[in-house]
């Protein structure tokens, strides 16, 4: 091997705790952009190929029972390509022996081996169902452990409990897409209906539509002359829903996550540069006089620029050789991970070309953009100055102004210590020089704080981030606020209800409430969206409304509502006052808007009217299908417990319970997707927190080993071991400190701009950034903890050096 | 030209002043040098510590710059005012013209000898690599170090480092060897043993410039000069 490449290679193995450091800090932002880019692919490629996969229904029509002869209507309908009938209800089911209820919407299926919209997916078992069997929906098993082959219990409506043989695991990726609030999914053949005591109907159509499946327009307007069309056969419809069969419902919230993610990866990328800058101009410093010796003997800038661009290529190449294989493992991993909680399959490991080459561009490029200046620096330095100036020093200019900024640093510490020795406080003379120390590079000084101060910002604000999402979805929650939701299959009268619920001395307070499905219509007449209309008597006091505009509800309000800010996605200018045209029971009106409030954007839009109003509308005056329950006391546990005694209660009582669901049961799958989301985040967080924790033990190493002479001295002097170690780590926890000063200030931009981002991506709308003292301290923990750690390994390998070894120490 | 220029002297320096810029003020280390080197010479500069000793020797070297003045080498048929030349063609000049040898050897840590040696071949390109291994092998022999080849620098003694140093001054066979007190951190035997070295050196034909602060290695060069606070005391004759 030629001499100069030999050197190079040993300039990277001879030195493995700087090599180390130096491939790890690229590796750390190639594996962040790797897995984000990754993930990032295969999910946008696979999440529509894997739902398409399925052939998603266009259109799902929620409606009255209908019959096999309907059906065949609706296939021959004018657009519609395929369409199935269903049967979906909801009952509990829970494996023998279990106490535990889960809620499952069954969906009854007319011929699984004819299933052509909304496929299942075996996962394991059978995916045919015999009579009297079930397949279970793979989110089942989030709620209770069990396979097939064994048996379940099942609640009918009148409290009677019967088994049923679990056939089979399957995914139904489009079924549950358009509202992952829903409960879990079971799936029945249609002979198992009498076995639940449900009439041989049907109550739902899923449909695709014969051309433009991806064009929202079409489908919207197959599905409106559709649903005049049913209505006209005298069925009431409920609610529609619309999807395209290459977009999964999802697609754009998981994508805007990852692109929070692919943030949060550059930011990495930056950082880990900015480290390698630092650590790659102190080797450089470190080689100044090998620089010097090569230009004696005959080296151009040219061939010792070469050799250094080799060096940074070598790192680039390490890290690529580490990075790479972890990058794509965790890109799959990461796709893996949300394509289960969000219900597609992926179509197989592989390797993603773009996120590989991205990788290597990035490893490549990010020591030599970062080692650059440096190298320049090196590469140009005059032999004299290399030979003859300390091999410490940095180029001259610098080294002056350095001299200059220390002699004032130096004056200033003076006279601080002697003010504070004026009052009695004596500083150790060991901090002091750990203090003059910090500020002696400050260069390099800069660097590591920018890069601790940017991980440890970007640590408080997902802290802070995380509470404001829990305490947006809490606020939502202030429009559920009762304790127990008691739905019955037929209406009752609420004060008979009242009467009843109130014999239990732990229930507080019932209220009956109407509900009505409602279109909302173009000024054309055309439909827009649905909207669920919310009833609760007027004064209720279960709704604790965050109005954006006008008023809440009244109890004399006749055609008058209050909705949801999702209206602004179709009526951008609307008022307050304003005449919005529905349609209600199939009759087309014009309500006035009394009041706009806030609400989770994805959940469709939501709106209220007053109980006294809907209820004498339908007919259904003083009575109501659905209530609601305060109780005593309001924590998830006893919410859980009173839901069930409720229900038991009224079944026993003789009453068409269909459900009882406790108070916050629909806003923990909404926070639980939060979760996930957070956990990115902070797993994001805690690896910009390493990088700058690297940067910081990697300037710690530096600032030793150029302190090796003035070691010695102190150790010659009769400096203990301790006394080093101890004057290193308050060096390190001194830059900490002043990191988590400016992490604090730097964390408040950040929170606001995390928070904007995120809520606009998932709620589509900006909320209230809240703060929270917890990711402080736990930063400030962690930040004290890591400057020891960046510290006590070169502190150590300080104190271990021998006099004789310091002073032979060139 | 190459008759032209072989007769004149290997090196002159033309009034050649060095000032150091420096907090105190200006600081005169060579005040107007004039002086002549010959081709085949064993030319000893001698004087104390802080006389000018290595800044003179750094002038012709082209290490480091001028004040004021000229100074010009003739060798391989040109003639080249060293200071006018860019950092880049100095060095590739110096790398093939001149063997530099310092009194702290200033080999390169993590190579081995041999390797050392093969460095300016390698920086000049004027070997091919197979041929400059055998050639650094060839030298290392010469100087006695060919069983230490495999060796790093910090596994030999001082004066066998030295030794190294040589021979890689050698390496591109320049010919002329420059060294600044080459001797100055060896023991006497050693240092002797050096000096041995350079006679052979010069009786094969090779001029060498050495700076040294011991008078007593006077009578053994072939001329001397003596330097005292920047300036050039007494010359001695050629013997
Ligand atoms: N870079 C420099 N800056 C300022 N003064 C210098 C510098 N280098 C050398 N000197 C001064 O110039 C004088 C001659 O130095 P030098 O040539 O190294 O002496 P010698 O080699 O004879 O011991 C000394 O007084 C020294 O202090
Ligand atoms: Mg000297």
């Amino acid at each position: 091997m030629r001499p100069r490449w030999r050197k190079v290679l040993s300039d990277l193995i001879d030195n493995k705790a700087r090599t180390t450091l130096v491939v790890l800090s690229i590796a750390v932002g190639v594996f962040a952009i790797g897995v984000i880019a990754g993930a990032y692919r295969i999910i946008s490629d696979d999440m529509s190929v894997s739902y398409a996969a399925n052939n998603p229904s266009n259109i799902e029509i929620r409606m009255d029972d209908f019959d096999e002869d309907f059906l065949n209507t609706i296939r021959k309908f004018d657009g519609i390509k395929e369409a199935e009938a269903r049967r979906v209800f909801n009952t509990r089911v829970r494996p023998l022996g279990e106490t535990l209820w889960t809620s499952v919407d069954v969906v009854t299926m007319e011929a699984f081996e004819a299933n052509e919209v909304n496929l299942l997916v075996p996962i394991s078992g059978e995916i045919v169902p015999l009579k009297n069997e079930i397949l279970l929906e793979r989110d089942v098993l989030e709620k209770m452990d069990v396979v097939p082959g064994e048996t379940l219990e099942v609640q009918l409506r009148d409290n009677s409990i019967k088994t049923i043989y679990v056939a089979g695991i399957v995914q139904d990726s489009s079924t549950g897409a358009v509202d992952f609030l829903a409960p879990p999914l079971a799936y029945i053949s249609t002979d198992t209906l009498k076995l639940f005591d449900q009439p041989e109907l049907f109550n739902r159509v899923f449909a695709t539509v014969e051309i433009g499946q991806d064009d929202d327009n079409h489908i919207n307007i197959v599905l409106s002359a559709l649903k005049e069309k049913i209505e006209k056969n005298d069925y009431e419809v409920g609610r529609t829903f619309r999807s395209l069969t290459h977009q999964h419902p999802l697609e754009s919230t998981i994508n805007a996550v990852l692109g929070i993610l692919m943030a949060l990866g550059v930011l990495i990328v930056f950082l880990s540069s900015s480290l390698i800058a630092n650590t790659l101009s102190a080797l450089l410093t470190q080689h100044l006089r090998h620089i010097g010796v090569m230009k004696l003997i005959g080296g151009r800038d040219k061939i010792i620029f070469r050799m250094y661009l080799i060096l940074l290529l070598a790192f680039g190449v390490l890290s690529l050789l580490v990075a790479v294989p972890l990058g794509g493992q965790g890109a799959y991993a990461l796709a893996q991970f949300i394509a289960n909680k969000m219900g597609f399959l992926l179509l197989g490991y592989r390797i993603v070309p773009l996120s590989f080459f991205i990788q290597i561009a990035v490893g490549l490029l990010v020591p030599l953009i970062a080692g650059f200046v440096p190298v320049i620096k090196g590469s140009r330095v005059t032999v004299q100055k290399a030979i003859s100036g300390d091999t410490s020093g940095e180029t001259s200019e610098q080294a002056e102004g350095g001299a200059n900024k220390e002699s004032r640093i130096d004056e200033i510490q003076l006279k601080v210590t002697r003010i504070l020795a004026d009052r009695g406080i004596r500083i150790q003379r060991p901090l002091l020089v750990s203090l003059r120390n910090t500020f002696r590079r400050r260069g390099r000084l800069m660097l590591t704080l920018f890069t601790l101060t940017m991980g440890g910002a970007t640590f408080i604000s997902v802290f802070n981030v995380r509470v404001t999402l829990h305490e947006y979805v809490k606020d939502v929650g202030n429009y559920f606020l009762a304790d127990v939701t008691l739905d019955f299959d037929t209406p009752y009268r609420v004060s008979e209800i009242e009467q009843f619920a109130r014999q239990d001395p732990r229930v507080t307070h019932v209220e009956g409430w109407a509900f009505s499905g409602a279109d909302i219509l173009y000024p054309d007449g055309s439909t827009a969206d649905n909207v669920s209309l919310l009833a609760p008597p007027a004064g209720s006091d279960l709704v604790n409304p965050l109005m954006v505009a006008g008023r809440w509800i009244e109890a004399d309000d006749k055609k008058k509502l209050t909705i949801s800010e999702g209206i602004y996605d179709l009526y951008p200018d609307l008022e307050v006052g304003d005449y919005l045209p529905l349609k209600v029971n199939g009759k087309e009106e014009s309500w006035e808007v009394v009041g706009v409030f806030k609400f989770i954007g994805m959940e469709g839009i939501l709106g209220y009217a007053p109980y006294e109003y809907i209820s004498r509308d339908q007919n259904l005056a003083n009575r109501s299908f659905s209530y609601r329950i305060v109780t005593e006391q309001h924590d998830r546990g006893y919410q859980e417990m009173m839901a069930e005694d409720m229900d038991a209660y009224f079944r026993e009582s003789g009453f068409h319970v269909q459900e009882a669901t406790p108070g916050l049961s629909t806003l923990d799958s909404a926070s639980e997707s939060l979760d996930i989301l957070i956990s990115f985040l902070l797993i994001m967080a805690l690896l910009t927190a390493v990088v700058g924790s690297m940067g910081l033990a990697g300037t710690m190493s530096m600032n030793v080993l150029e302190r090796t002479r003035e070691i010695g001295i102190m150790r010659a002097i009769g400096a203990t071991d301790w006394e080093i170690i101890r004057m290193v780590i308050i060096e390190g926890l001194l830059i900490g400190m002043i990191s988590f000063g400016l992490g604090i200030v730097l964390a408040v931009p950040f929170t606001y701009g995390l928070s904007w981002i995120v809520s606009t991506a998932i709620f589509e709308t900006p909320i209230a950034v809240i703060f929270t003292p917890m990711g402080y301290f736990i930063w400030l923990g962690l930040v004290i903890l890591l400057s020891v750690l960046a510290s006590v390994i070169p502190a150590r390998s300080a104190a271990r050096l021998t006099i004789r070894e310091v002073l032979a120490y060139e | 030209m190459t008759t032209s220029t072989q007769t004149f002297p290997l090196i002159q320096l033309r009034d050649v002043v060095k000032n150091y810029q420096s907090e105190a003020g200006v600081f005169p280390a060579l005040k107007t040098i004039n002086l002549s080197i010959e081709r085949g010479e064993f030319l000893g500069i001698i004087g104390k510590s802080g006389a000018g000793k290595s800044t003179l020797l750094n002038m012709f070297t082209g290490v480091d710059e001028l004040t004021s003045g000229e100074v010009i080498v003739h060798s391989s048929g040109e003639s080249v005012s060293l200071h006018n030349l860019n950092e880049n063609d100095l060095a590739l000049w110096r790398g093939r013209t001149m063997g530099v040898i310092y009194q702290s050897f200033q080999l390169l840590p993590m190579l081995t000898l041999v390797q050392n040696v093969m460095m300016p071949m390698d920086m000049s390109g004027l070997y091919h690599p197979r041929k400059s291994r055998e050639r650094a092998l060839e030298l290392l022999d010469m100087v006695e170090l060919i069983e230490h080849a495999h060796k790093l620098p910090a596994y030999i003694s001082g004066g066998q480092q030295q030794r190294v140093a040589i021979a890689r001054a050698l390496a591109n066979d320049p010919p002329m060897i420059v060294a600044d007190e080459p001797t100055g951190s060896l023991d006497s035997v050693t240092a002797d043993h050096i000096f041995q070295l350079f006679e052979r050196l010069v009786q094969s034909g090779r001029t060498i410039v050495m700076v040294t602060h011991d008078k007593g290695l006077m009578p053994r060069f072939s001329r001397h000069i003596e330097i005292v606070d920047g300036e050039l005391l007494s010359e001695g004759g050629i013997q």
